[in-house]
């Protein structure tokens, strides 16, 4: 009987010991919740640094944004995205994946910046690097924008206050609102932003970086007072052209003070699969975006950019390891051609990760700027020349649209910049991108059909229409 | 806060209550005890000795039947012959019992030699089955409750219960989700009860904890499936998908010490590879593809190095699979205590080399009485699990998609050794030889595994007992993955890198509860059980790993040795469950019976206030057959008719979903240097909350001829409520994660018939049984009128499955399609594609597929998609028939589904001709011409028309018919085997999947979920299931 005794006091013990609720109580080891968060700098500056991060993604500059290029006369979509045919082609529908891909980490910069944006003004924290981030959140949301207003049009536009309230599913802006808030962002960002970054911040976006942009943006509106007003910032501004034009795409100076805005990529880190997508297979790429010869009969004789824009039979590059210097031959690639700006291998082989993604350099406003003064009647030649003097050729005088037109194509080839400048053109009646587009490029880029005004822009995706409950409106013509 | 006051009182005084009462009660208990009985009983002085013969009702001696001594412990067993013979007490009394047999008593009197005939229990109605918190006997459940029976499922050669139990039970659908090693599928009890995690609760041997497949399927007693609420509503919080419970095997008090040795072992290979092109007709149509669309052919495809047939990949990469069991059990028992031990080792090497699944477990149960009211028991489990799968779920990267699609003219290997490669060229794909990817692949899991638990019951009063129960689950985890340098392969990894990932985790269950049993004025009986019980889970983690090995050699693969740190992490997780639960069970004299259950649950993973919820049940039977006016139906031996209504939970979501969380660790750099933000990696919902599931059912048993012939059939309806979703949002939400909102609804109803037939006729013995669940599933309420998305296909995105309103999860949604464009004027003619500007820009050809406008805009777009197709069986069937004769048995297991689409989306892939892989064989027999093919369309690397986007063009019927199970068994006669001191020998021979009745095309009908429950029956090249044959031996000493 006493052991039962014994028994059951355990049992009442171990009732007892049940006896609270506090059991239910548990909170999330390891992550903050945004009560605990916003406290100080270092917060503020983590969820700073936290914007650029969708950058990098696969789906977005990694590797997706570049395919809104290869409608472009300047390459031939290559690779195996069975997709890009019909974007290439203008075939494509509006439930097209790619489509798609970049949408939502789009709008990821937008939410990290409006968080920014929402509680970082309440932080006690030095005041310059309060500036520094609210002028980074100011300047990705800007730019965050600027990439749908180009390639869809007016997006729904997301801000603070929409977050506060919940707000996400809107109708589309129109034109004209989504460009008064890529300024309104951007001149913000101008403003806050300092002019430049010490050696362990490059990459950050700066004064210069902001004002490039609203540059390029006040040309797209045909603005040309404002495209020279903010153009000539940058010029006068710290931000020199590379002594070099392949400075700007070589490990060692991919920072240099001509890199307004550049995508980082750091290898074994946090990598830019673009490197690997523009390169040959049998050298450890996906082969896609092959420069089509069209493209490289275009830089003049003698142009020392070809080289490093191109690779192209004959080249020897340095494979590094047991491969070493290597011959480029025309059968590594469809066209014949690769576009060299992205790669180059480390000692020891294998693709080296650190080519950083290029969005805007100064060369590209010391265009923009030449463009605006040629279009609104004054001379652009201190601008074009001056980027053709880099590259050692020979000054213009009373450069033309022609002009102008050959050397931004030679100068940023590859970066993503033809297709929009070709539609900003046509628009303009500068060229004919119908007629352009329906040249014969080879068996592989044969005649395409750009209907104006319909593929200016790009279909909204199907899936986000659907999603939306019919909110979201297509584009004409789709 | 007066209500949180008041519900702690409660948990408090309940506790109190249950501790301190029965000690005060055990305390005026022994004031009043008699004796213990088994202890005046030895110093009996007058003993009788008495000996007999059991046999069957045709005489045949029954060996190893039990003979007792009613009221104590004293017992023998007959031999061979059936004879025994004991000393007993003056004037006691004899319980003679066999398995399967009813039991006799008999009062010895003044008889020494007694002839004993078992009859054969026909009945099984007094069988027991275990619901939580105690048993009932099967003629007074009145819940929905299926039961299958350890021995149905020995020896299979299955790696888990849970693949044993596919097709026992009706309204238990245990879907494959592929046929890798150890692959458990997915158990879905009357339909897919959730959008969100739809797996049932696993209890077992009282624990709600584990994982079927830790459990040697050899050591199981039974497994009963808790389908309806009345009969789940006890386990309330976690019920509304159904409870598995299985009870292992035990000793018995009072037996001799047995010992069994089993052991099986068998190969496995596969039933069926997909025809593919050879090389020289993949180039003819390559070249084709070209010369369609009036472009160059690319020279690869001239060069005759490429066009000669090397290599067939699937059989290559399908070879021959092992599957080996061994396991010894130990059962005996004394007056006082009983013991069950076992130990056992499976291990399954599949078809695709390099995969595993291996599985070294233990067991000890054991009974105690301490005295005649207090007794425990516990029960402990190790295991350890080595597990090994390789990727066959990636329509990029996976080893049997590579297969099928790698090019047939490269060799596996290069002459000098090297693995082929399809660096050769862009047109070759960018896929990795599969041989070489599985040849290198190396990665495992480890998990080592502890489940017990320790139960104490005293009897207070008679019948009114109470019990404790506590449990433990704990597990380390170790995921181990190295990746070589690949350099010459197309998806090349330039550095080599090591990560193990190692968690820890373990739960504690506690429960009390009094139960009470007691009959009144002989016709009232009730049964009481209620208490409270508590489970808290632990989780807590870490990871490593680093790159730039310089050494690959096996004995080189540790985190040591890797030259760069790539990431460390870590992490912990608690969650807990609270709960009260009781439970009434009233008969009045055998007729009426009525169950009544309520339970009430706090989560922890809710926010306060949103914690509790409660979920009561009720069902009531009558047992027609007992009444008075029914006497003279004699052929209805048992008819009995239930119905019943509850309420269930459903929790099974992550937790703390009401918080908005900030993650760190977005990895960035600036100016070369590494850095990391924060970002809300979750938004929240404030008033996340329960889901729960309301169901209604109404059953009904028969019993006809003796009840030889047994019937069930179960009518229900599952409405689930509040329904926990991440609904569909719109891409400016941005990427952090959306949490679950207690949105849908769905409801699934469905009939499920159960049937038996036995007969024995002298040395022939047979039963024959069936069951079948026709279950409809629909959504009936989702936000807005929109849908739920699902993961996307392949390299292209394709969408495949989209769960709508007014339709079931996951029904497949795309285009539809009639035929092939013949001619160009069928395509000028064509009234589906009148407005089409594609057809105005020559982009739609003859040999391009004729998409029908839905929408009537004369334009065939994204707006002429629509539901295709339903991919959930409309019927789930199983047919068992079990033969003996003499001392041969042979048992024949069916498995059927019909009603139900398959999408197949390989062959969507398969036959597509943009893509730069090899294809289905079927594609030499494309369109060429007018009336060529109305099938499969022209060649061409263009998509202007997406020939091949999701349409009904790639769905098929999936209905199949398996013969899942073939037994053949041999006994050898007893008096061989009694020779060597062996009581029983058995030899067998099983095969598993031993033919398959399909018209589906693919590899195998049985695809399972993908992407949770939003993606079913989508074939994306999962590992198929084998064809197993297996040789054992069971040998009892």
């Amino acid at each position: 009987m006493k052991t039962n005794i014994t028994y059951l006091l355990l049992m009442v013990l171990l009732g007892l010991g049940g006896c609270t609720e506090d059991i239910l109580e548990t909170t999330p080891y390891g992550q903050s919740t945004s009560s605990q968060f916003w406290r100080n700098g270092e917060d503020a500056v983590a969820a700073a640094n936290a914007i650029y991060e969708p950058l990098i993604n696969h789906d977005f500059y990694g590797h997706a944004e570049h395919t809104f290029d290869i409608p472009s006369d300047d390459q031939f979509r290559a690779g195996d995205h069975a997709v890009d045919q019909a974007i290439e082609s203008f075939t494509f529908d509006a439930d097209n994946p790619q489509l798609f891909f970049s949408w939502r980490h789009k709008y990821e910069v937008i939410s990290r910046a409006n968080a920014v944006l929402i509680n970082v003004p309440g932080i006690t924290m030095d005041q310059a690097l309060k500036d520094r981030t609210l002028g980074e959140a100011y300047f990705l949301r800007g730019f965050a924008y600027w990439r749908f207003a180009v390639i869809y049009g007016g997006v729904p536009i997301i801000l603070e206050a929409d977050v506060l309230a919940n707000n996400y599913n809107k109708p589309r802006a129109t034109t004209d609102e989504i460009f008064a808030q890529i300024e309104s962002d951007l001149l913000k960002a101008a403003d806050l932003l300092p002019a430049s970054h010490g050696s362990a911040d490059l990459g950050r976006a700066n004064k210069g970086s902001a004002n490039g942009l609203l540059a390029k943006m006040y040309l797209y509106r045909e603005n040309f007072s404002k495209t020279i007003e903010f153009g000539n910032k940058v010029i006068s501004g710290p931000y020199p052209l590379a002594p070099n034009f392949d400075d700007n795409f070589r490990v060692a100076t991919k920072n240099n003070p001509e890199m307004l805005f550049a995508v980082q990529s750091l290898q074994g880190w946090r990598e830019n699969n673009h490197i690997i997508y523009t390169t040959p297979r049998p050298w450890g790429g996906w082969d896609f975006h092959e420069p089509v010869a069209d493209l490289v009969d275009e830089f003049e004789e003698g142009d020392p950019r070809l080289d490093y824009t191109v690779y192209k039979p004959g080249d020897i590059v340095d494979l590094g390891g047991t491969r070493g210097p290597t011959e480029y031959t025309a059968d590594l690639s469809t066209t014949g051609y690769h576009f060299r700006k992205y790669s180059s291998w480390r000692p020891q082989g294998g693709l080296n990760m650190n080519h950083n993604n290029p969005i805007l350099r100064a060369a590209d406003v010391y265009l923009l700027v030449a463009e605006a003064k040629i279009r609104s009647g004054q001379s652009g030649d201190m601008e074009i020349n001056a980027v053709r003097a880099r590259s050692g050729r020979p000054a213009l005088t009373n450069a033309t649209m022609q002009d102008l037109i050959h050397e931004r194509r030679v100068e940023l080839a590859g970066e993503n910049q033809r297709h929009q400048d070709l539609i900003r053109w046509d628009k303009a009646g500068l060229v004919d991108i119908v007629e352009i587009y329906r040249k014969d490029l080879g068996p592989f880029k044969p005649p395409r059909n750009f209907q104006r005004p319909k593929h200016y822009l790009f279909a909204i995706p199907q899936r986000e229409i659907d999603l939306s409950n019919g909110v979201l409106t297509q584009n004409p013509g789709y | 806060m007066y209500f949180h006051v008041f519900r702690r009182l409660l948990f408090c005084s309940t506790a109190i209550i249950f501790g301190i009462l029965p000690g005060m009660l055990s305390g005026s208990h022994a004031a009043y005890a008699t004796p213990h009985p088994e202890a005046s009983l030895p110093t009996s002085p007058f003993e009788v000795a008495v000996s007999g013969t059991v046999s069957d009702e045709n005489g045949d001696p029954l060996p190893g039947a039990t003979i007792t001594v009613l009221g104590t412990s004293q017992g023998t067993v007959s031999d061979l012959d059936g004879k025994f013979s004991l000393t007993v007490p003056d004037g006691a009394t004899l319980v003679i019992s066999y398995i399967g047999y009813k039991s006799q008593t008999i009062p010895v009197g003044t008889q020494t030699v007694l002839t004993i005939q078992l009859l054969q229990d026909e009945s099984s109605l007094s069988e027991v089955l275990v619901v939580g918190y105690g048993t009932q006997e099967k003629k007074d459940v009145t819940g929905a409750v299926s039961s299958v029976k350890g021995a149905a499922i020995q020896n299979l050669p299955v790696s888990g219960a849970s693949q044993a139990l596919q097709g026992r039970a009706a309204g238990v659908n245990v879907v494959r989700n592929g046929g890798a090693p150890g692959n458990q599928g997915s158990i879905r009890i009357r339909g897919t009860g959730t959008l969100n995690n739809a797996d049932p609760l696993i209890i077992i041997d009282g624990v709600p904890a584990g994982n079927l497949n830790d459990v040697n399927p050899n050591d199981i007693a039974s497994i009963e499936v808790l389908k309806d609420a009345s009969a789940s509503a006890i386990y309330g919080t976690r019920a509304a998908n159904g409870v598995v419970i299985v009870t292992t095997k035990r000793g018995d008090f009072d037996q001799p010490l047995k010992f069994s040795v089993n052991g099986y072992t068998g190969v496995s290979n596969s039933i069926k590879t997909l025809d593919v092109l050879d090389a020289p007709t993949l180039a003819e149509l390559k070249r084709e593809r070209y010369t369609n669309d009036g472009i160059s052919v690319n020279p690869i495809w001239e060069n005759p190095a490429y066009q000669t047939q090397r290599t067939d990949w699937q059989n290559e990469l399908l070879g021959q699979g092992t599957t080996q069991n061994v396991d010894l059990t130990l059962t005996g028992g004394n007056k006082n205590s009983s013991f069950m031990i076992s130990g056992g080792y499976f291990e399954e090497k599949g078809m695709i080399r390099n995969s595993l699944f291996r599985r070294l477990s233990f067991r000890i149960n054991s009974d105690h009485k301490i005295n005649e009211r207090f007794k425990i028991g516990q029960n402990l489990q190790l295991v350890s699990i080595n597990e090994t799968a390789p990727n066959t779920l990636s329509a990029q990267t996976g080893v049997l998609w590579s297969a099928i699609r790698f090019h047939p003219g490269l060799p596996v290997r290069n002459p000098d050794g090297s693995y082929s490669s399809s660096q050769v060229s862009g047109e070759f794909g960018d896929i990795n030889n599969p041989i070489f990817t599985q040849d290198t692949q190396d990665n495992k899991n480890t998990t080592h595994k502890i489940l017990g638990n320790f139960n104490a019951e005293y009897e207070i009063l008679d019948g009114l007992k109470i019990r404790a129960n506590i449990g433990l689950e704990g597990y380390v985890s170790d995921g181990y993955n190295f990746n070589i340098i690949v350099n010459d392969q197309i998806r090349a990894s330039p550095r080599n890198s090591l990560s193990r990932n190692y968690g820890e985790g373990y739960s504690v269950l506690s429960e009390y509860f009094l139960s009470y049993d007691k009959t009144f004025l002989d016709v009232h009986t009730l049964n009481f059980v209620g208490g409270y019980t508590t489970q808290t889970f632990n989780f807590e983690g870490f990871n490593a790993s680093k790159l730039d090995f310089i050494d690959e050699s096996f004995d080189q693969r540790f985190l040591d040795v890797g030259q760069t740190l790539n990431s460390i992490g870590g992490g912990k997780s608690y969650d807990a469950l609270a709960s009260y639960f009781g439970r009434v069970a009233y008969n009045y004299d055998e007729r009426y019976l009525l169950t009544a259950t309520i339970r009430s649950d706090g989560s922890s993973k809710f926010a306060d206030g949103n914690k509790w919820g409660y979920f009561p049940a009720f069902s009531v039977g009558w047992r027609i057959s007992e009444e008075d006016f029914f006497s003279g139906v004699g052929f209805i031996s048992n008819l009995k008719l239930t119905g019943g209504w509850g309420s269930l939970g459903n929790q099974n979501v992550p937790g703390l979903q009401y918080l908005a969380l900030i993650s760190s660790g977005r990895r960035y750099s600036f100016g070369g240097n590494q850095t990391v933000g924060a970002a809300q990696s979750r938004v929240p919902n404030l008033g996340i909350t329960w889901e729960s599931a309301q169901m209604t059912n109404i059953g009904l048993d028969i019993g006809l001829l003796e009840n030889r012939l047994l019937a069930n059939v179960n009518y229900f309806i599952k409405d689930t409520k509040d329904m926990l979703i991440a609904p569909p949002t719109i891409g400016s939400i941005g990427t952090a994660q959306i949490p679950n909102q207690n949105l849908g609804e769905l409801r699934n109803q469905g009939l499920e018939i159960e049937l038996s037939y036995r007969k024995s006729t002298g040395q022939f013995s047979y039963t024959i049984s069936g069951n079948a669940a026709f279950i409809n599933n629909e959504v009936t309420q989702l936000v807005d009128g929109n849908f739920i998305g699902s993961q996307l296909y392949g390299r292209s995105s394709q969408e495949i499955s989209r769960t709508y309103e007014g339709f079931p999860i996951a029904s497949f949604y795309g285009w539809r399609t009639d035929g092939l464009y013949q001619t160009a004027e069928e395509i000028q003619n064509d009234p589906n594609i009148a407005n089409d500007p594609r057809r105005a820009n020559g982009l739609i050809q003859p040999g391009d597929v004729k998409f029908l406008d839905l929408n009537g805009d004369r334009i065939v777009d994204a707006q002429d998609r629509e539901v295709i197709g339903n991919p959930h069986p409309k019927v789930v069937y199983g047919l068992n028939g079990e033969f003996g004769y003499k001392n041969f048995d042979l048992s024949l297991f069916f498995l059927g589904n019909a009603g139900f689409d398959i999408y197949n989306a390989d062959r969507m892939q398969g036959i597509d001709p943009s893509y730069p892989f090899n294809m289905y064989a079927e594609t030499a027999n494309r369109w060429t011409g007018p009336n060529s093919s109305n099938e499969v369309p022209r060649m061409s690397t263009k998509r202007d028309n997406l020939n091949h986007r999701t349409s009904n063009l790639f769905l098929e019927r999936g209905d199949f018919l398996r013969l899942k199970n073939l037994v053949v068994g041999y006994t050898l006669p007893s008096v061989l085997t009694q020779r060597y001191g062996v009581s029983r020998a058995r030899f067998y021979l099983t095969g598993q999947n031993v033919f398959l009745l399909t018209r589906y095309s693919g590899m195998d009908p049985e695809l399972g979920y993908i992407n949770n429950n939003l993606q079913l029956n989508v074939d994306y090249a999962q590992y198929p299931q084998a064809r197993t044959w297996t040789v054992g031996t069971t040998i009892t000493f």
